[in-house]
């Protein structure tokens, strides 16, 4: 499917702020999944934009706003054609044997350890034994624990911050798209199942906005996505933005700024299915 | 130590010689050198073989030591510890509140190594410092190793200092690693090993200069004598390397040493290494960024900086890339260095490779990448990541030393050598639980060298810290280093942190040395020059207030003494009344707290403590030795010492010194022995003395340059700002036309001499009043001080010609002055405060708070930093 896709953050300070340096994630990734058609970024008040490629090679836009201000304004418009492999079956495809080589693989350990958001506790490991009780093969553990994600977490707008870790989500047992998917990295790295965090966007019949989502490395397959707030495998309607260990490393909007902390922030995303 | 221990200690030595305690006698030339706690166990000894007789390369050291004789000697000693002192060298303590400042602790002995041996270091120093640079920059650019299998990804990606966003930053001429420093220690058969490398921040190389300025300088014949090699061609080749890596091929490279700043243990290290090698120390908040290039924040504008020195942790150097909560570093410098527009040395991400467990994978990373065996050996190091690693150190625990591979802290571990049964198993099954967080290594006997113990020669346990700096034509290796001394025997590790003292290290030659003169003295006043127009506007800060809390401390120490002369504990509080304008400005600025400021218009309601002299005699002694109380004396003292500190590396030691003598003054005061407030006038009398020179070294000390210019604008408006809030009181007072009362004005303005000499009459009002307000020839009259700021501000860095806010400020109170005629005061008979020169007073009172906040906005403008953020929160 081919998506257009609006995304407009608006900053207003308090007093204007000066000196500000900021790091933007979001630009979809070209990869086999989805084609960009095109990108367009726009920050006012307008500064010179770079861009690089960071470890995790998502795109970086970097801007810096030397003189004072008194509002910023991101504007990312994608064109992005998505064409998601099907589904994997629930089936054997990888026993957790094979899945033993996944650290030596380049790349890998990274997604196999704590991060930030995400701890490997032992109530963690707890949780992910009991939910894939029988289960030898690594890729049915996986979608195993997505189903025990979704029904374990009760989805709850704005019941905690960008910030919350999972240890919190775990306790709380609520929480938005967010901790849905820092849950699962929890549990799929506590089976030692490589598993990374994704950022992106999803279009729904009722409501088009930004989405998190988790990858699971699959010997043989690669990295498929599993989404634990819709309990599914991700399909046409998800568009990626970047990946990386968890939040910390794809937030969309990172920097800082010399000025007052008191601050509006609106955000606005539409998503249309264009022909 | 005390003087009196020491010259104990002194005598001691001289004359009786106490049981099992030898000391160099001035006979015993060819005999070895009778060691105090000779012979410790089968350690190797750096100056005598294990048969007892003095290593040759040792001789001509003793035989200086020797010719000496013992009271010349101890003469020594004592010169180097006055000299440590003189130098202001300090080494700050983490968490010791009073050890913030701590004297450095030489030993004078200087630690000897002989020129074939060292060669044979120096290869191997060399060699180890290239390979690291190859594993930095495959592990920070294609990561070979890692899928080649010679280093395993945990080792890597496990680790906190393994900076992602770094990866991918290709610094010039391919410089991963531009310093770099090793620990070595030597076993008791004789081989030097690798305790440990410095990648990130060598640390030392400055500590190591100024134990060679002091040891050198003690022991003059000693140093000629043994062919000592010189320390300054080394940090020529730093200033040589440093210049070439600039991004752009100039002529004269900006070059700056970030910091932390006064707080970090090793601060005097920084702006003496600054100053020696003529590098401008900035903190990250003196620097920006625009346009991925970036910038030094002086008065005069930006400056582009083309080199850092970088002192600042990998981590903390970008709050936008790296931690977000760092307030040390530059946003935007790694974006920039990422661009090639800057060169920072080290690269942040180079702490990577101080991770013990690297250790393990030298010598194999050696063949594969140099096709060479590693010359020089780690100490045996295991890293658990690997299973039969990990096994091997589980069984063998009693003969290692287990440390976290990576800088966490680890659950299991403790410092004794000597673990339980329980213990033992802990760290076991912490083992387990995560190998790759643990590293094992063998201890390592360190080897004993002589060194001063109260005046005795003694074995002490040492380690070596060697420097060594990338340059056109390979790695250079400074002749010499940093030996640290454990202070006692029995000690396998030597920390600055924890104690423990430092020797110069001389690498002696088989030829005579040339002199360098770039160790003379004459190399520390680069500096100046430099002061001109590129003064960072947080040093200006820094002076400025460094003026307005002199000026301040000198204030509040006239009223305070004046206040104490007139004050006469027998009368009642009703006749204290000539008091009254000293003791209402005190409260004015919160020394005394006699009522609360919203009543400060009511001065004819008196206050509790003035009829009450025993409680305002508390109040005044408080005001001057209470260090809670907000204003008193001793706290603005604090105040100065803080702000002569961040200032230190601009000014001279002396003001340095008069500082601490001043807060030492007030600290140490006997406070049960002043009983009575006048026993407190003499220290008064003394800390008048020491501001007085305080603000001559200020003043006289400093180039006429910015920073003089900030001091003496502070000075300026704090004493107009004093003066007017006395006279403000004074005009209050019913009486104010008293000659009593006139006469203590004179006194507080410090012009009475000079109004004796113009009047030969009674104080009267108008003529006083003129003499402190209106005199332009009177240094303490409000009108000189305006005209002086004026001035300042015509020689100040402006951006456009037009008239600022501050200026603008300052020619109101100067037409105001100009205009006032003090003759109106003689017609009144009372309230004097509502004559024209009242007004005058408050207004300028009111005006000067104002210019000092215009002149912050104008030059100094920070504020503090928020973080942007952005949500996903679906």
């Amino acid at each position: 499917m081919k998506w257009e896709i609006f995304h407009r953050t608006r900053y207003t300070y308090a007093t204007p702020v000066r000196d500000s340096f900021n790091d933007v994630r979001l630009q979809p990734m070209p990869i086999p999944e989805q084609t960009v058609e095109s990108f367009l970024l726009r920050v006012l008040p307008s500064s010179r934009l770079t861009h690089f490629k960071d470890f995790y090679s998502n795109w970086v836009h970097h801007f810096e706003i030397v003189e004072p201000h008194g509002y910023l304004l991101i504007e990312a418009t994608s064109r992005v054609i998505t064409h998601p492999p099907p589904p994997l079956p629930d089936a054997s495809i990888c026993s957790f044997v094979q899945m033993r080589e996944a650290p030596n693989i380049e790349r890998c350990f990274d997604y196999l350890r704590e991060s930030r958001f995400v701890e490997l506790s032992p109530e963690a490991w707890k949780l992910a034994l009991d939910a894939t009780v029988g289960l030898d093969d690594a890729w049915q553990a996986a979608l195993a624990l997505m189903r025990f994600v979704h029904g374990f977490l009760k989805y709850e707008s704005a019941s905690t911050h960008v910030h919350t870790h999972m240890s919190e989500v775990m306790r709380e047992r609520r929480g938005v798209c967010q901790d849905f998917a820092h849950l699962l990295l929890g549990l799929c790295r506590s089976l030692k199942i490589p598993a990374r965090y994704i950022s992106g966007y999803l279009a729904t019949e009722t409501a088009s906005a930004t989405h998190a989502w988790i990858e699971v490395f699959v010997p043989g397959q690669g990295w498929r996505g599993l989404d634990p707030t819709h309990n599914c495998q991700i399909g046409e309607t998800h568009v990626k933005i970047a990946n990386g260990r968890d939040y910390a490393d794809v937030s969309p909007i990172s920097g800082n700024y010399r000025g007052t902390r008191e601050r509006k922030m609106e955000v606005e995303v539409r998503i249309t299915a264009v022909q | 130590m005390s003087d009196e221990t020491r010259k104990q200690a002194v005598s001691r030595l001289d004359s009786a010689v106490p049981m099992n305690e030898t000391v160099i006698h001035p006979e015993a030339v060819s005999e070895p050198p009778p060691l105090h706690d000779w012979p410790a166990a089968q350690l190797f000894d750096e100056s005598l073989t294990p048969e007892g007789a003095l290593r040759p390369h040792y001789t001509k050291l003793f035989d200086a030591l020797e010719q000496l004789g013992s009271v010349e000697r101890n003469r020594r000693w004592e010169n180097a510890r006055r000299l440590v002192q003189e130098q202001g060298i300090t080494y700050n303590v983490y968490g010791d509140v009073r050890g913030m400042e701590r004297t450095w602790e030489l030993d004078p002995v200087p630690f000897l190594i002989e020129a074939k041996e060292w060669r044979s270091l120096e290869a191997g120093l060399v060699q180890r410092a290239e390979l690291i640079n190859h594993i930095l920059a495959d592990c920070y650019g294609p990561q070979e190793l890692i899928r080649s299998g010679g280093l395993p990804p945990a080792l890597v990606f496990g680790q906190p200092d393994f900076l992602r966003p770094c990866h991918g930053i290709k610094p010039k001429q391919g410089k991963y690693l531009i310093f770099y420093a090793a620990d070595l220690a030597r076993s008791p058969d004789g081989r030097w090993w690798v305790t440990s490398d410095r990648t990130q921040i060598p640390t030392g190389a400055g500590y190591a200069l100024a134990n060679r300025l002091v040891t050198s300088r003690i022991l003059p014949e000693a140093f000629r004598d043994c062919q000592v090699h010189r320390l300054a061609g080394f940090y020529r080749e730093m200033q040589k390397t440093l210049a070439s890596l600039a991004p752009l091929k100039l002529d004269n490279p900006r070059i700056v040493l970030l910091t932390p700043g006064p707080y970090n243990e090793t601060y005097f290290e920084q702006a003496y290494l600054a100053r020696y090698l003529g590098y401008q120390l900035v903190e990250g908040q003196d620097l920006t960024v625009r346009d991925d290039r970036v910038y030094l924040k002086t008065l005069a504008g930006l400056e582009m900086v083309d080199v850092i020195l970088r002192r600042v942790d990998d981590d903390f150097c970008d709050p936008l890339e790296l931690r977000n909560d760092s307030i040390l570093g530059v946003p935007g410098l790694i974006e920039a260095a990422r661009a090639g527009h800057v060169t920072i040395a080290n690269l942040p991400g180079s702490s990577l490779l101080q991770s013990p467990a690297f250790m393990a994978f030298l010598p194999g990373l050696a063949r594969q990448i140099l096709g060479q065996d590693l010359k020089l050996p780690s100490v045996a190091t295991w890293w658990c990541g690997q299973k039969s690693a990990e096994n091997y150190v589980c069984e063998h625990l009693d003969d290692l030393f287990v440390k976290p591979a990576f800088r966490f802290k680890l659950p299991g571990m403790t410092a004794d050598r000597e673990l339980s049964r329980a213990e033992r198993a802990r760290l076991v099954s912490h083992i387990h639980f995560q190998p790759h967080q643990f590293v094992a290594q063998e201890w390592v006997e360190l080897s004993t060298a002589p060194a001063l113990d109260a005046g005795r020669l003694v074995r002490r346990p040492v380690s070596l810290r060697v420097y060594l700096v990338a340059t056109e034509h390979g790695y250079a290796v400074m002749p010499g280093g940093l030996s640290r001394v454990a202070p006692r025997l029995g000690v396998s590790s030597v920390s600055m942190q924890r104690g423990g003292a430092s020797k110069d290290v001389w690498v002696l030659s088989e030829q005579p040395v040339e002199d360098l003169s770039l160790l003379s003295t004459s190399g520390f006043n680069l500096e100046l020059r430099r002061v001109g127009n590129n003064l960072p506007s947080r040093l200006a800060d820094n002076f400025f207030w460094l003026g307005r809390y002199a000026e301040r401390a000198d204030a509040t120490t006239r009223l305070l003494r004046s206040a104490l002369r007139r004050f006469t504990p027998e009368r009642g509080g009703g006749t204290q009344l000539h008091l009254a304008p000293l003791l209402e400005t005190l409260e004015q600025q919160g020394q005394l707290s006699a009522y609360s400021s919203q009543s400060q218009s009511q001065s004819q309601a008196p206050a509790m403590s003035r009829q009450n002299p025993e409680a305002l005699e508390a109040g005044l002694l408080a005001a001057i030795f209470d260090p809670r109380r907000n204003g008193s004396l001793r706290q603005l003292v604090g105040h100065l010492q803080r702000i002569a500190m961040f200032v230190r590396d601009r000014t001279s030691n002396d003001l340095w010194r008069a500082a601490n003598q001043l807060g030492d003054l007030l600290a140490n005061a006997p406070q049960e022995e002043i009983l009575l407030a006048a026993d407190a006038l003499g220290i008064l009398n003394q800390a008048l003395l020491g501001l007085a020179s305080f603000n001559g070294l200020a003043r006289e000390n400093m180039t006429r340059a910015q920073g003089w210019r900030f001091i003496d604008l502070g000075m300026r408006i704090e004493r107009a700002l004093c003066l007017c809030t006395f006279l403000d009181c004074s005009l209050r007072s019913p009486e104010a036309d008293n000659p009593s009362v006139l006469e203590m004005v004179l006194e507080v303005a410090d012009s009475t001499l000079t109004y004796r000499s113009r009047y030969n009459l009674l104080p009267n009002i108008a003529a006083v009043y003129d003499l402190v307000l209106l005199d332009d020839t009177n240094p303490r009259a409000l009108f000189f001080q305006i005209n002086q700021i004026a001035q300042h501000f015509e020689r100040l860095p402006r951006e456009a010609a037009e008239v600022t806010p501050q200026q603008k400020i300052l020619r109101e109170c100067s037409s105001r002055l100009r205009l006032l005629d003090t003759r109106e005061l003689v017609l009144r008979s009372a309230n004097w405060l509502a004559s024209d020169t009242g007004h005058a007073i408050v207004d300028t009172a009111r005006d000067l708070p104002r210019l000092s906040d215009a002149i912050a906005v104008s030059y100094f403008a920070h504020s503090e930093i928020s973080r942007t953020g952005g949500g996903f929160q679906p």
